[in-house]
């Protein structure tokens, strides 16, 4: 892994101004991954998206975390079926 | 540019107190989030216009001012003059400046309100109001590119205009109907120094061929005349490369199937392999038999066939 990819965790707080814990929180809860290298704890910038996702229904629609993993899971379940009609609809092809 | 009537919106009346607008905004936004609804264009589209509502409804100055132009909104910069001139002698003062008030950002164009708004308020709200959020990373652009069959049967370079900027990318072979592929660092440029958003190409693969596809796989029919089918023979069949031979078995049934290992599509990212070319037969029934095949056909129907 690049370390240029990797954002510490202390700087994107500063960043988006949102507390150690909230990314502690998501982190505990399975919704991004965290990174650490020599003690410190990173963020993959390929995991920012959903991070900000996360920041701004908390923010912004007053989500809490219990919310926010119910969110996460549904939205996991909508993109799953979204590929699954992907799929299906080009095999339905073969029959059309 | 038509008028835009933020209480309906909202589903309020003009009565509406601070509190009934920041509940119905909240409603509605939760309904309509694009985190909530993505590749949802419409709840989108609807999101960015109760912001709006909400945006004007909220502050107490643009509230007035659309209170009190509403439908004449085209007017309002005249009659502001005239209010302007009368304050000069004594009368009111106006003005619209920021507040402290929250607006959900989203994941947006740039053009997030709209030209009724920008028209009545200026660019300078708006401009408060759809970048208030400081953002890391840029934005991620997405993009839908249609490509026909043909197009995706070898790797193949194509230039893109994103945002008025040309991107060459070679697009892999065996790419599906309906993939997205993320491009990094193609999106809008980051802030205070942060990564460059990514570039997502949807594809959208319009089927130019006689083949039927499922991922690597292709699908075709191919008649065989009766003879060919009962005695065996040999047809002429066509690949993606060509035509090629193929042994007919004897006693070929219709509706049988053959397959012919390694010419269907390209597998995705993987250089040098392919599907197979599964080739369905349908054989052809004669009609309109001349008098001597009837005979011969009588010949055969004796024989027990």
């Amino acid at each position: 892994m690049k370390n240029e990819e990797l954002i510490p965790a202390d700087e994107i707080c500063v960043r988006y101004q949102v507390e150690r814990q909230f990314v502690s929180s998501l982190y505990e809860s399975g919704i991004i991954e965290i990174v650490t290298v020599q003690e410190t704890e990173y963020i993959h910038c390929d995991h920012l998206a959903d991070f900000e996702k996360m920041m701004r229904l908390h923010k912004e629609l007053d989500i809490n975390l219990e919310g926010l993993e119910a969110i996460n899971h549904l939205l996991k379940q909508i993109q799953d079926l979204h590929k699954d009609n992907i799929r299906l609809r080009n095999r339905l092809g073969l029959y059309e | 540019m038509e008028f835009i009537d933020y209480y309906k919106l909202l589903e309020l009346d003009k009565s509406a107190s601070k509190a009934d607008i920041k509940k119905a905004y909240r409603k509605l936004a939760r309904k309509y989030h694009p985190d909530l609804n993505p590749n949802d264009k419409e709840a989108q589209a609807k999101f960015q216009q109760i912001n709006e509502a909400h945006e004007v409804l909220s502050d107490p100055e643009k509230r007035k001012k659309y209170d009190e132009y509403g439908k004449d909104w085209q007017h309002a910069d005249q009659f502001e003059q005239a209010k302007r001139q009368q304050a000069a002698s004594g009368g009111f003062g106006g003005g619209f400046g920021g507040g402290g008030r929250q607006t959900y950002s989203g994941n947006f164009d740039d053009d997030t309100f709209s030209d009724f708004f920008e028209q009545m308020f200026g660019g300078r709200a708006r401009a408060e109001g759809a970048h208030r959020g400081a953002h890391f990373k840029g934005q991620d652009f997405n993009a839908e590119l249609q490509l026909k069959l043909s197009d995706v049967h070898e790797s193949k370079k194509h230039t893109l205009t994103v945002n008025g900027k040309n991107i060459r990318l070679t697009i892999p072979a065996g790419v599906e109907n309906g993939q997205t592929i993320k491009i990094k660092g193609h999106g809008g440029p980051g802030i205070q120094g942060g990564p460059k958003g990514d570039l997502y190409i949807t594809f959208n693969i319009l089927n130019d061929t006689n083949f039927r596809r499922e991922k690597e796989n292709l699908y075709s029919t191919e008649e065989i005349d009766l003879t060919a089918a009962a005695l065996g023979g040999e047809i002429q069949v066509n690949t993606f490369n060509g035509k090629v031979k193929l042994k007919v078995k004897p006693g070929t049934q219709n509706n049988s199937k053959v397959k012919l290992k390694g010419k269907g599509f390209p597998k995705y990212k993987k250089e040098g392999q392919f599907g197979d070319l599964i080739i369905t037969y349908a054989i052809k029934i004669p009609e309109n038999l001349t008098e001597k095949q009837k005979e011969l056909f009588q010949e055969l129907k004796k024989t027990g066939i």
